[in-house]
């Protein structure tokens, strides 16, 4: 098949050089030039390097002056979070539903969930629908119970499930105090036409068809922040979907950002923070 | 030959067939356990884990529990035997071997039971190539490894030179395998023995932190350290886990020595049993003690959480197994069978009460591993319910009779029995 695409793709190539040709620049310049830009963005150079070397004849042929293109900016890159807004919550369960949809998850496996809390009796009662995705602790104890490490803390704030890895042990599930985590016990939307026909993009990883004895069956399965969409530049499935407008999702490392601004208001506060867990989710009061 | 020596040996060959006999139907009756369980075990390693009654409310049961009960009773049997080759107590010699060995196999079925519920057996050994500091169960599979090594070798030592002398026999299987498990070495010398002794202190004084702090105390500090399970969540817990061990070890040695003796037709030492019972009731005492304080500091604490789980435990629907297995028949009534004048001269009276706080010790081990996940860590889950099916039980009679026969093996093969426990019997 790929093959078939690649004799594709080179018939429409043109020859740079004879490009190159047919412009009053030089042709060995703008060639070398290529070149060395495909081993930059391959991360092969530093872009110092690059910058170095052709600043002078780049001068002399062009009349301009090569710059430094990447930000200079703190690199520590975004760390992930969202905010929830009970006041805004109106308890559909809309997230729910679009994040089983986005996530193909299996009976049983439920990476968000709503939880309905009524207090007072009536008529003075009050209610509150909490939504409850993974809460990508900053010290998730999920991840330290793991023996084999198939649960981590990746940089951008995401607690990251490898099910490549994981062996099924569930001492995470024990150990999570927000119960976000599930089992797939390898089990079917049979009444769905094609459910099994593929697996969620998890991590951005194709995994193709779901079949007995592949992962993620037999694993320990979680919420990811929908990564896969997150590399597209679009927000998670529940994010987009709530239908109150209570969801917000950002960089909690950029003071700037809405999220951040939300998280530091009065009315935010975390689940469970006696535990020590650093969640990255807030709910606003 | 005077007469009542040949009538003598006429009744030892004929007590000799019959122990024959009973030994094949026993390991008979363990191949068709094997069988049945193999099928159970088949079936689940085909479907999956979703033939059992695990969800993902209560996603540890039995197999867990038959888990952390074995390892007990391994770290238990070990601590015992150290009493013998380390401390000197050389009125319990006799069972020092078989505690060693019942140790071992011990090991060998918690870890199959453990291995039974990862839902991907196939990538077990993902457990010893990956390492995670943090992790107390990363921790446990490797401290599980060298414990079981240090086993085998304090077990060498400690029947070398009977090996040694079986194998100049030159008779039979069991000489023959004598042969090859001797290793070559071939030295009876007392200096020899004496050396032995000394190697089996030395791994025995090592094994001792290994199998309290390493062993059975780090899998107690599992189930301590997940903050989520408030009931777990206490410093107290691995110490109950070390007790409770010692309780069930010294339990099962007391039964397995009695029903071999028995069996084979041969006497039963009643001062050594009594002394063994009176220590299993003062491990049994001291494990009551312990969870009282834990039960009651958490009740006065009023910790919504833990009361929770104590409310589960104490009149949910599976509390027939708290006060009816764990307190009546694991503590009240071997209490009374060991303190009795009526019974405690009894050595079936004696091994009774030792079943039954075996059985008891079940108790505590599902008791410990399934309530408090029947509270749900949130608000507005439902709550769980847990009772293994018959997958689970199955298979789990599959595993203990696989190591029952393995026992068996090891009993009728290797020199287990020191021999001069035919020559001062008792009763
Ligand atoms: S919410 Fe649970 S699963 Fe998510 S990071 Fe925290 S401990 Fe882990
Ligand atoms: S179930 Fe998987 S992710 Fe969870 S602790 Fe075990 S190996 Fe780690």
């Amino acid at each position: 098949m790929s093959s078939k695409y690649d004799v594709l793709i080179n018939k429409g190539l043109v020859n740079g050089a004879d490009i190159l040709k047919s412009s009053k620049y030089d042709t060995k310049l703008g060639l070398n030039m290529a070149a060395d830009a495909r081993r930059l963005s391959d991360g092969l150079i530093s872009e110092q390097a690059f910058v170095e070397k052709y600043q002078e004849s780049v001068g002399k042929e062009f009349k301009q002056k090569l710059a430094l293109q990447a930000t200079t900016d703190d690199q520590s890159g975004v760390k992930w979070g969202m905010v929830i807004d009970l006041r805004k919550c109106v308890g559909c369960e809309t997230c729910t539903v679009s994040c089983k949809a986005e996530n193909r998850t299996p009976p049983g496996v439920s990476y968000n969930q709503v939880f309905v809390e009524e207090e007072g009796t009536f008529p003075n009662v009050s209610r509150t629908n909490i939504a409850r995705p993974c809460m990508h602790c900053d010290k998730p104890p999920c991840a330290s119970v793991c023996p084999v490490r198939a649960t981590y803390k990746a940089d951008n704030g995401i607690v990251v499930q490898d099910s490549d890895r994981c062996i099924g042990c569930r001492y995470c599930m024990v150990a999570c105090p927000y119960g976000a985590r599930t089992f797939d016990f390898g089990e079917n939307y049979d009444e769905m036409t094609g459910y099994q026909e593929a697996t969620s993009p998890e991590h951005g990883m194709d995994r193709g068809k779901r079949e007995d004895g592949k992962s993620p069956i037999g694993t320990v399965r979680k919420c990811n922040f929908c990564f896969h969409r997150l590399e597209r530049g679009e927000e998670p499935a529940c994010v987009e979907t709530c239908i109150g407008d209570a969801r917000f999702f950002g960089d909690l490392n950029n003071p700037d950002s809405v999220v951040s601004k939300m998280a530091n208001s009065s009315r935010a506060f975390r689940l469970k923070e006696e535990y020590g867990t650093e969640p990255r989710v807030y709910y606003l009061r | 030959m005077s007469q009542s020596a040949i009538l003598q040996q006429q009744h030892n060959e004929e007590s000799e067939t019959i122990t024959a006999k009973r030994f094949k139907r026993w390991m008979t009756a363990l191949v068709i356990s094997m069988i049945a369980g193999g099928g159970a075990i088949l079936y689940r390693a085909i479907e999956g884990l979703a033939v059992t009654n695990l969800s993902a409310f209560v996603p540890w049961g039995a197999w867990v529990a038959f888990y952390i009960f074995f390892v007990g009773l391994s770290a238990g049997a070990f601590l015992l035997s150290t009493l013998i080759f380390v401390f000197g107590m050389e009125q319990y010699e006799r069972v020092g071997r078989f505690a060693l060995f019942t140790a071992l196999i011990c090991m060998v079925v918690a870890l199959t039971f453990i291995l039974l519920d990862l839902g991907r057996m196939d990538r077990s050994f993902n457990a010893m190539t990956f390492w995670n500091v943090m992790s107390i169960l990363s921790w446990e599979v490797r401290f599980y490894l060298i414990y079981m090594v240090l086993l085998a070798t304090e077990l060498w030592f400690a029947m070398r030179i009977d090996l040694v002398k079986l194998a100049k026999e030159k008779l039979g299987f069991k000489s023959k395998l004598a042969n090859v498990i001797r290793l070559g070495s071939d030295d009876t010398s007392d200096l020899s023995a004496k050396k032995d002794h000394r190697w089996m202190k030395i791994l025995g004084i090592i094994g001792i932190p290994i199998a309290i702090i390493g062993v059975h105390g780090g899998t107690g500090t599992l189930f301590a350290a997940v903050a989520a399970q408030p009931y777990w969540n206490t410093p107290l817990f691995p110490i109950i886990f070390v007790v409770s061990a010692l309780v069930s070890g010294t339990a099962l040695l007391i039964a397995m020595y009695v029903i071999q003796r028995k069996v084979r037709g041969k006497t039963v030492d009643l001062t050594m049993i009594k002394g063994l019972a009176t220590l299993m009731i003062f491990f049994l005492v001291i494990d009551l003690t312990l969870e009282f304080y834990e039960f009651l500091v958490a009740g006065l604490s009023l910790k919504p959480e833990k009361m929770a789980v104590l409310d589960v435990m104490f009149t949910g629907p599976m509390s027939w197994s708290f006060w009816g297995v764990q307190l009546f028949l694991g503590a009240v009534v071997p209490i009374y069978l060991v303190f009795s004048k009526r019974t405690n001269q009894s050595v079936k009276a004696l091994t009774v009460a030792a079943i039954l706080v075996v059985i008891g010790i079940i108790g505590v081990r599902f008791n410990i591993v399934v309530p408090t996940q029947i509270v749900q860590s949130m608000k507005g889950l439902p709550q769980g319910f847990y009772f293994p099916n018959w997958v689970e039980w199955l298979s789990s009679i599959g595993v203990v009779a696989m190591g029952l026969f393995l026992y068996s093996l090891g009993a009728k093969f290797l020199p287990l029995e020191t021999e001069e426990g035919d020559v001062n019997s008792h009763e």
